[in-house]
């Protein structure tokens, strides 16, 4: 744990490093190192991307992103079954742009979850090849996961207004 | 056979039949799903009610709607129901199809499932326990014996207002209107 501390922080600058308990590290960087640094631990074995999660902070304008990885197999000399590791980077990236560069070269799993933050969140990947709706069927003004969206407003202005069968005979 | 029933056989079979040989179609919406396996197999056994899965709607005339509804789902929902052959029963599930339940302020899931297609009833609860499906399926008896299980010709009497209603939901809809209006003069 220590050592890949160590390691990644003779790599990269301004990056800051939380061990937050035994099986967890969270790495904070800069969103123009995101790409190196997921190659660089790809090399070193954590080739499991499990998730791209995002957070609003509304108050500090920015979205928060969260590349959750693990590794498969025993490629880092520090890797031992009963101590799995999972490394969380986390960027911040503007809120008003919204916008950021594809993992997809680095990780091909990454479509379906670069795809899912467009549509909720609506952030732009940048070379992702196919940024369709997934999930949602209707279009929303603003993306439904973000926090200025009012979801009790938009239930009253959709699905409260359209009228039960009785009173649309009337 | 119940003896005392053997008038009802005898003046509406046809009615008697509806009742005691539900085909429930295979469609999951929603968690209630879960309930679905121990209410059809060894466990508690729907068959004893005459209740049994079909792979396909067009072979089936009960449709259990096993929990929430989102809006894409509420397409196939319709698409489902429609395909349905008469005569036909609903039946909404859980909590969730009839006011929203938990997702009432959710910005993706229905709120009342009646808006968008008859419901003959409605079991409460989150989740209702396998009996709760049986308690209906007798209430569903009883509606039926009454003429009151009667939501698939409300479906083609109001059909323009449901549609209305779908309408509005999704804006325009894939697929044309079930009756036209010129089939009802």
């Amino acid at each position: 744990m220590k050592s890949l501390k160590k390691k990644l922080e003779s790599s990269f600058s301004d990056i800051k490093i939380n061990i937050t308990d035994d099986s967890r590290i969270t790495v904070n960087i800069k969103k123009d190192a995101v790409v190196s640094i997921l190659n660089f631990l790809k090399n070193l074995g954590y080739e499991h991307l499990a998730l791209i999660s995002c957070i609003d902070w509304i108050e500090e304008n920015e979205f928060e992103l969260v590349y959750i990885l693990s590794a498969y197999m025993e490629k880092d000399q520090e890797y031992n079954e009963k101590e799995k590791k999972t490394i969380l980077v986390k960027t911040r990236i503007s809120r008003e742009e919204s916008k950021f560069i594809t993992v997809i070269n680095i990780f091909e799993n990454a479509e379906p979850y670069e795809r899912e933050l467009h549509e909720l969140f609506g952030i732009n990947f940048e070379g992702h090849p196919r940024l369709t709706p997934l999930f949602l069927e209707r279009d929303y003004k603003i993306p439904p996961f973000r926090k200025d969206f009012d979801t009790r407003k938009y239930v009253k202005d959709v699905f409260d207004k359209i009228p039960s069968i009785e009173e649309r005979k009337k | 056979m119940d003896r005392n029933q053997l008038k009802k056989w005898f003046e509406s079979p046809a009615k008697m039949g509806h009742k005691y040989s539900l085909h429930v179609v295979y469609f999951c919406t929603g968690c209630g799903i879960i309930e679905i396996p121990p209410s059809i197999t060894a466990r508690w056994d729907a068959e004893r009610f005459g209740v049994i899965p079909v792979a396909t709607p067009r072979q089936a005339n009960l449709f259990l709607i096993t929990g929430y509804v989102s809006v894409k789902t509420l397409k196939a929902v319709i698409r489902t129901y429609e395909q349905m052959p008469e005569p036909k029963f609903t039946v909404g599930f859980g909590s969730c199809p009839i006011n929203g339940g938990m997702y009432w302020d959710s910005y993706n899931t229905i709120k009342h499932l009646d808006k968008y297609i008859p419901i003959d009833g409605w079991i409460a609860g989150c989740m209702p326990r396998p009996e709760a499906i049986f308690i209906a399926v007798t209430h569903l008896w009883t509606l039926i014996d009454k003429e009151m299980a009667d939501g698939y010709k409300k479906y083609k009497e109001n059909y323009r207002y449901y549609r209305a209603n779908q309408e509005q939901l999704y804006g325009k809809l894939d697929w044309p209107p079930l009756f036209s209006e010129e089939d009802k003069k």
